[in-house]
């Protein structure tokens, strides 16, 4: 690393002490259970706007998907356009308002006790909440890694300390100060990302000679793309892979749809809705938030493809070349390494750290409230006692670092891909059906819930080859990596599931409905 | 357009630009909408 480590631990102890102070100010103000659980729903639209994007923005958005487009190229943009269209203007318009108004109405604190009121059901409680217990570890696992093998390539320090030491900061002020912590310290971690990300965008494109050259030479390496890409159906860099080949699948149907489609039922996300006072606080936020996500992922995902210009320009190579041991999550990292002045890099590490933090606390704290408060427990008086919950928190967050250290360090991704691609397929069509009809029906979002994570997992076990030949599942019981050949084994398992559980609830709702008028029928008949 | 020949992207980037500018134009219009117990805009 080119950067002065004294520089670097002096700056880091700063916002060290910046973020242990708010999370001490988070801990102060947690009184009771909503504080605790959904910030005393009295949070500051800003801090909702700066706190929602940086937990939607992780490491995984800027190394690892910045990785995946210094790899694949600039046709990753369209998941921006998801992230913001989706991510922000529909998420917070369409969902973010009912959700405030119902969770308020019915107190509820988190997203599996929000389905589980909604529905009148503790079936929809546990199964959320189980979904997110046995799931998110992935998905938090991936997080730890990204900021861990960040702090190694930057600091020198030992893969294993940096993993562990990141992991125990970030538990100290989410166990101990709940949401408020949490979401305090987001929006710090909010402001210090937006920055380094905007200094990223115009020193790449000074250091490229400006905007329209860069993307020019972009577009003229198209006859670099390495041989094995190109069969795949890559076309360039600055230009969409042919259509239906096995990379356009990939990118359109995994990465963007995946994500882009996920973050509407991401339950660390959902619960946000339910921190502020009124809609107000909502619409606000989306003045903030709509800028904020097109300054991270946008920037990452044209830094990333561009940082091919930069490799090839300065070492004659592309940026997969660049990538260390073949690893794509390596990029970002490394042209920051080798392209950018001292201080920028001391700026932007501490961008990451800030990003990778603000994802991992508000995954903490989900899970701890999910096992602690929707899981175990007994009653459904709602009554619950912070201790629980905060020994629930620090078992999950044992339990993530475990599989961080079990996990390959090319997972970053995939696993938030695969995590979004569940979360779309088991809780959309239930959460929206309970958000927009005045009497959902529980039948019909119990199925819905069941087919749509039954069908993710199937179709991510045995047929979407890049998981079910890792899980091996496929090859123990039917001897091939995958059932069925391409174009399927390319298609992501969201494009799959979420339409069949979308389906199931209307199935479900329209029988509901078809006994409820026959039932009506008879009575009057009756009379 | 932005130095991209393949429309297949610039009309990307530029449907990020305008759905940045929807969420800018919705919060100023709204800025004030949405107090409970009021009409919130949405």
């Amino acid at each position: 690393m080119a950067v002065d480590t004294g520089l670097f631990v002096g700056i880091t102890l700063v916002y060290l002490v910046l973020v242990i102070g708010l999370g001490y100010l988070g801990y102060r103000q947690t009184k009771g259970d909503d504080d605790y659980m959904v910030a005393g729903r009295k949070i500051h639209p800003v801090v909702l706007a700066l706190s929602y994007g940086a937990t939607f923005i992780s490491t995984s958005a800027i190394v690892g998907f910045g990785g995946v487009a210094a790899q694949l190229g600039m046709g990753m943009i369209w998941l921006t356009v998801l992230n913001i269209g989706l991510g922000i203007l529909i998420a917070f318009v369409i969902f973010g308002k009912r959700t405030r108004s119902i969770g308020n109405k019915l107190r509820a604190v988190t997203f599996p006790d929000l389905m589980g009121k909604c529905y009148g059901s503790s079936f929809m409680r546990y199964a959320a909440g189980l979904v997110i217990v046995v799931a998110m570890p992935l998905y938090t696992a991936a997080i730890l890694i990204g900021g861990a093998q960040f702090i190694t390539s930057t600091l020198q320090v030992p893969y294993n300390t940096a993993l562990i030491a990141f992991a125990a900061i970030v538990a100290l002020y989410v166990v101990l100060g709940g949401l408020i912590a949490v979401m305090y310290t987001d929006a710090l971690q909010g402001g210090i990302m937006l920055v380094g990300m905007t200094i990223l965008l115009v020193l790449t494109y000074v250091q490229l000679g400006g905007v329209i050259e860069a993307h020019t030479a972009l577009a003229g390496m198209s006859d670099l793309v390495p041989e094995a890409l190109a069969a795949g159906g890559m076309t360039g860099w600055a230009s969409m892979p042919a259509f239906g080949s096995s990379i356009w699948l990939t990118m359109v149907t995994t990465l963007v749809l995946g994500v882009g489609i996920g973050v509407l039922a991401q339950p660390q996300l959902v619960v946000r809705f339910m921190t502020v006072r009124d809609s107000r606080a909502l619409n606000r936020a989306v003045l903030v938030g709509g800028p904020f996500i097109l300054m991270m992922t946008g920037v990452a995902f044209t830094v990333g493809a561009l940082t091919n210009v930069y490799f090839y320009q300065n070492q004659g190579m592309i940026a997969l070349a660049a990538a260390t041991d073949g690893n794509v999550d390596t990029i970002i990292p490394n042209f920051i390494n080798a392209s950018m002045p001292d201080l920028f890099i001391v700026v932007f590490m501490l961008a990451l750290l800030a990003a990778a933090m603000s994802t991992l606390s508000s995954l903490f704290h989900v899970m701890g409230t999910s096992l602690g408060f929707d899981v175990m427990r007994r009653t459904d008086s709602g009554k619950t006692a912070m201790r629980p919950i905060r020994i629930a928190t620090v078992v999950m967050i044992v339990v993530s670092v475990v599989l961080a250290f079990i996990l390959p360090g090319s997972i970053i991704a995939r696993a938030t891909a695969m995590f979004m691609g569940l979360c779309a397929s088991a809780f959309l069509p239930a959460y929206a059906h309970a958000m927009y009809c005045s009497r959902p029906s529980l039948r019909a979002a119990k199925i819905s819930l069941v087919v749509g994570a039954a069908a993710w997992f199937v179709w991510t076990a045995f047929v979407h080859v890049k998981e079910s030949a890792a899980l091996g599942l496929s090859n123990l019981l039917f001897g091939v990596p995958a059932v069925l050949s391409a174009p399927w084994q390319d298609v992501d398992p969201l494009v799959i599931a979420l339409p069949l559980s979308t389906a199931a609830l209307l199935v479900g709702w329209v029988l509901d409905r078809h006994e409820a008028s026959a039932d009506t029928e008879e009575s009057a008949g009756a009379a | 357009m932005f130095g991209i020949p393949d429309p297949a992207i610039w009309v990307g980037y530029l449907l990020a630009l305008v759905f940045t500018l929807a969420c800018l134009v919705y919060g100023l219009l709204n800025w004030n909408n949405g107090v409970d117990g009021e009409q919130d805009g949405s």
